[in-house]
């Protein structure tokens, strides 16, 4: 299957004042082409920065300390500005989590979707007018014609999500990241918006990389998951078989809290998330792991294959790297 | 349309602000010590004289009274007699109005035309030799007082270099120094906000937005941060006015440019309690106003307000 | 046993929040150094009180408008007297009225604030229209009248400040009060049977604090300015009292013959204030993360 991204030990560091914050610390990713690759990371998991990344789209204070990021064999890392703009929004989409305050408030919707035409080909956004009302029908956004002289503020949560949406998929790109998408909306509205995500990565045949917290969510929509934990990639394989069966401890506490039985309750996974600056030496899990051994605190997985999957434990892997 | 309701709303809600206005000021002159009636009439006038002059200006009458009848007056226009000049307050005020609004357009003109575009770059380029003037000049603003300041440009304008003149407003060279004296205090002020606000926007989500969709850095910087930060900066130059009207008094004081603000000083030290009184009340009055336009112009300007007061009315 | 646990790591939070904080504020040096620099001030008043190169007060025409020298280390002013010694001595009058005034301005307002956001209805509305009215006087135009009502003196100085000051912080904690109350958590706390004082101390008192301490520093930095200005326009301390401000205003004459009367008083205004300023620019930065964290640029 033909790759459209390639993530190559990426690491990518903030400082700040009270030390360096490694958000991404040495992952490595394939997308291929049309598939829905699902990141699963709660929050402080380095998930945001991994989509920024991607998306070419790092602003200081972060730095991408080593790797290379891969878009069709190019390394996007590398380019110039002129380049990367071409890219962005044309070739890569970005959808945001909070449709609030990712619109710019003073500018109506059709206005700041016009601008994804502008930017690419040239000439007065309202130009564009009529396209933009073609992509609004295509995200189902009612009433289009009325809608593109609408203010952010005047739509509802869901509607201005998909006009976000529409933003990303304008010029048709190749990869599109969605960084939990859905978090801001209502359940209902989630699966609306899920559900129209998957469309489009039908008609275009263009691969996506879904962000989020929602494993449940990912279970549903994604054709692979990566499983990320404190700036690490612990487990990548195959939806459905990770549901079956999670072999990362990690993501097995995960999906535990997906099925319970109904008499019993969710346990929660004892510990709290790892400070970024200060990570726990050896495997970044071992200080919450109900599997730890001794070696644990000692020694840091990297992911290898276990059969068509990949995981980073010592319990599982032989934890020596080759994916 | 709705614009206009906004409007009325506005100065409604600012009726009892300025009836308690009125009643500070009131209360400021009648508490001061001394017999009102006695300082107008000299300390050589008759004692019927001064019975006389008590009861023209009403002074016997209960307190709740005199104010109704100060409220009165001040509807019709009348602000009072100056003890000293004899002339009616608002004719005093309005000869030297025009000074004072000179002096403030010019220091406001070049306050906004360094800080703007200072504050504006220093945003966009933090830690550089920009930045760090700008900071410099935000810091003089706002630490230095502007009586010393003042004084220490008189000195070197004046009498070291004898460049420009010291006081008075004879030509226009005249207002060169007050100007920049004034313009500094507001500058401090303007600079700091001007790049925090830029600063705040360009920090903001719909600029990554913006980035993220391929369009030029001038076309994000122009239309989705400029744009957006100006609002609170426009309306901060409103408010500003304040600042104008009190660092007036003090920079017309020491230069002696003959605007409202040394006119209150000099009814200060003459003890023309009418006269304070009215300056003071112009003052207020001038502020409140101000105040209702730019709140007016914002919610032209922002169009969330817009909608939120269309829902409204 | 938990709870004892959750409260020490609590309270070791906290811990490290502070610590973090000061490093934040230390990392800004000129921050930093200011405090230094306003430390040197003080000292200077302290020093004041016991000690002082010549009496600040006593003159001698003979040796009036001198500019500094060995024996005089600023200089001495119109009236012979040694600056430097005014200085010290007059501090107390510059900087600590502004102290006294601004804790006491905040002091009131956060009470008012509070008591505005808490109990609402018409306490708060008669709080707030007494704000809305000092609010509509220009800072320095109120310090003027109230000054000119209440006449000249230390006390009238503080009231003064005082009154100017308040209103800010009530908008400010009032502001805050809303806020918090409006959370969900605390109609939790109260079905709990929390009071409303608990209410006060453990939740808003600690959402309030920080907006307080910015806000406190740079008014302290202005108020030493418009305390500096009312002595310069004669509305404040009566001489031979060596406020900053007034030493600034009756040695205005000789500016041309001796600028160093009028330099130096103006120097320590300017220092503490910047210094003040430059503080609570640190804390700002350091109380609110979100301010200076990610800068952007293209």
């Amino acid at each position: 299957m033909e790759k459209v991204l390639e993530v190559v030990d990426l690491r990518v560091y903030y400082e700040i004042p009270q030390g360096t914050v490694k958000a991404v610390d040495g992952v490595d990713l394939d997308v291929f082409k049309g598939e829905i690759l699902g990141v699963a990371g709660e929050s402080g998991s380095g998930k945001s920065t991994l989509a920024l990344t991607i998306a070419g789209l790092l602003r200081p204070p972060a730095k991408v300390v080593s790797g290379k990021v891969l878009f069709k064999g190019v390394d996007i890392l590398k380019l110039g500005n002129d380049e990367l703009r071409s890219i962005r929004g044309r070739k890569i989409g970005i959808i945001f989590q909070d449709p609030v305050t990712y619109l710019n408030p003073i500018y109506t919707v059709g206005f700041q979707v016009g601008e994804v035409f502008e930017a690419h080909r040239g000439g007065k956004v309202s130009k564009y007018f009529s396209e933009v009302i073609n992509l609004f029908k295509a995200v189902r956004i009612g009433d289009p014609e009325r809608r593109v002289y609408t203010y952010p503020h005047q739509l509802s949560g869901g509607m201005k999500q998909r006009v976000l949406i529409s933003m990303a998929i304008a010029e048709k790109p190749e990869l599109i990241v969605a960084d939990e998408p859905t978090s801001a909306l209502d359940v209902t509205i989630q699966a609306e918006i899920v559900e129209l995500l998957n469309e489009i990565r039908k008609e275009l045949n263009t691969s996506v990389v879904f962000i989020t917290h929602d494993l449940a969510l990912l279970l549903e929509i994604a054709d692979r998951i990566a499983v990320m934990y404190a700036g690490k990639l612990v487990e990548v394989g195959r939806a459905y078989e990770i549901y079956k069966d999670p072999l990362h401890p990690y993501t097995k506490a995960l999906i535990s809290t997906l099925r319970y039985e109904r008499k019993k309750r969710p346990t929660p996974i004892k510990g709290s998330i790892p400070s970024l600056i200060n990570p726990p030496p050896g495997c970044r899990f071992h200080p919450r792991c109900p599997y730890v051994m001794p070696k644990c605190s000692q020694v840091d997985p990297k992911l290898s294959s276990v059969g068509g999957r990949l995981v980073s434990c010592l319990l599982v892997g032989d934890g020596g790297g080759g994916s | 349309m709705t614009l206009a309701r906004y409007l009325i709303r506005r100065v409604c809600h600012s009726i009892p602000t300025l009836i308690g206005a009125l009643l500070f000021i009131f209360i400021l002159v009648r508490v001061l010590p001394g017999d009102p009636a006695r300082l107008i009439a000299g300390p050589e006038a008759l004692e019927e004289d001064v019975q006389r002059i008590r009861e023209q200006l009403g002074l016997n009458k209960p307190i709740y009274i005199q104010f109704v009848d100060y409220v009165s007056t001040i509807l019709r226009g009348d602000f009072g007699r100056s003890i000293k000049f004899g002339t009616p307050v608002i004719n005093e005020i309005l000869f030297r109005l025009p000074y004072t609004i000179a002096l403030a357009l010019v220091a406001e003109v070049i306050a906004v035309s360094v800080a703007l575009p200072l504050g504006i770059l220093s945003a966009l380029k933090p830690n550089s030799k920009v930045s760090y003037i700008t900071s410099v000049i935000s810091l003089i603003g706002a630490s230095t007082p502007s009586f010393w300041i003042a004084l220490i440009l008189i000195y070197v304008f004046s009498v070291s270099l004898k460049l420009l003149p010291s006081s008075g407003a004879e030509s226009p060279r005249h207002i060169v120094l007050p100007a920049i004296t004034l313009s500094l205090l507001l500058m401090g002020n303007l600079t700091r906000i001007t790049r925090s606000s830029v600063i705040e926007v360009l920090s903001s989500n719909h600029v990554l937005t913006a980035v993220a969709k391929g369009l030029k850095d001038r076309v994000v910087i122009m239309r989705h941060v400029l744009k957006n930060a100006l609002i609170p900066i426009i309306t901060i130059m409103g408010l500003q006015v304040g600042n104008l009207l009190g660092g007036a008094i003090i920079t017309e004081t020491v230069f002696a440019w003959p605007g409202i603000g040394s006119l209150l000083i000099d009814a200060i030290f003459f003890r023309d309690y009418i006269l304070i009184q009215g300056i003071i009340l112009f003052m207020v009055l001038t502020f409140i106003i101000i105040n209702i336009v730019v709140d007016v112009i914002y919610a032209y300007v922002d169009p969330r307000i817009r909608d939120v007061l269309w829902r409204m009315s | 046993m938990e709870d004892e646990l959750i409260l020490k790591k609590v309270s070791e939070a906290r811990r490290k929040q502070l610590t973090s904080m000061w490093v934040v504020f230390k990392s800004n040096r000129v921050a930093y150094a200011s405090l230094y620099v306003l430390a040197g001030i003080l000292l200077l008043v302290v020093i004041g009180f016991i000690y002082t190169p010549y009496n600040p007060y006593e003159f001698d025409l003979s040796k009036a408008r001198q500019p500094p020298s060995p024996q005089h280390l600023l200089g001495t002013d119109e009236l012979g007297r040694d600056i430097l010694s005014r200085l010290m001595v007059g501090g107390r009058y510059t900087v600590g009225i502004s102290f006294i005034s601004v804790l006491l301005g905040s002091l009131i307002g956060s009470i008012l604030g509070l008591i505005s956001g808490f109990f609402g209805g018409r306490v708060d509305t008669v709080i707030q229209r007494v704000v809305d009215v000092a609010l509509a006087f220009p800072t320095s135009l109120l310090a003027i009248a109230l000054m000119v009502s209440l006449g000249p003196g230390v006390l009238s100085l503080i009231m003064a400040i005082s009154i100017s000051t308040f209103p800010v912080y009530t908008r400010l904690v009032r502001g805050v009060v809303l806020q918090v109350i409006n959370e969900d958590y605390i109609a939790a706390v109260k079905l709990l049977g929390r009071s409303s004082w608990y209410i006060i101390f453990k939740h808003v008192l600690p959402n309030v604090s920080s907006p307080i301490i910015v806000q406190t520093s740079y008014y302290l930095g202005f108020s030493i300015l418009l305390a500096s200005a009312l002595g310069f326009l004669g509305l404040g301390i009566p001489p031979p009292t060596p406020e900053w401000g007034s030493m600034v205003g009756t040695g205005r004459v000789y500016l041309f013959s001796s600028p160093h009367i009028v330099v130096f008083p103006g120097l320590f205004i300017t220092a503490t204030a910047l210094s003040f300023n430059l503080i609570g620019d640190g804390l700002r930065d350091a109380l609110d993360p979100k301010s200076r964290m990610f800068l952007r640029r293209f």
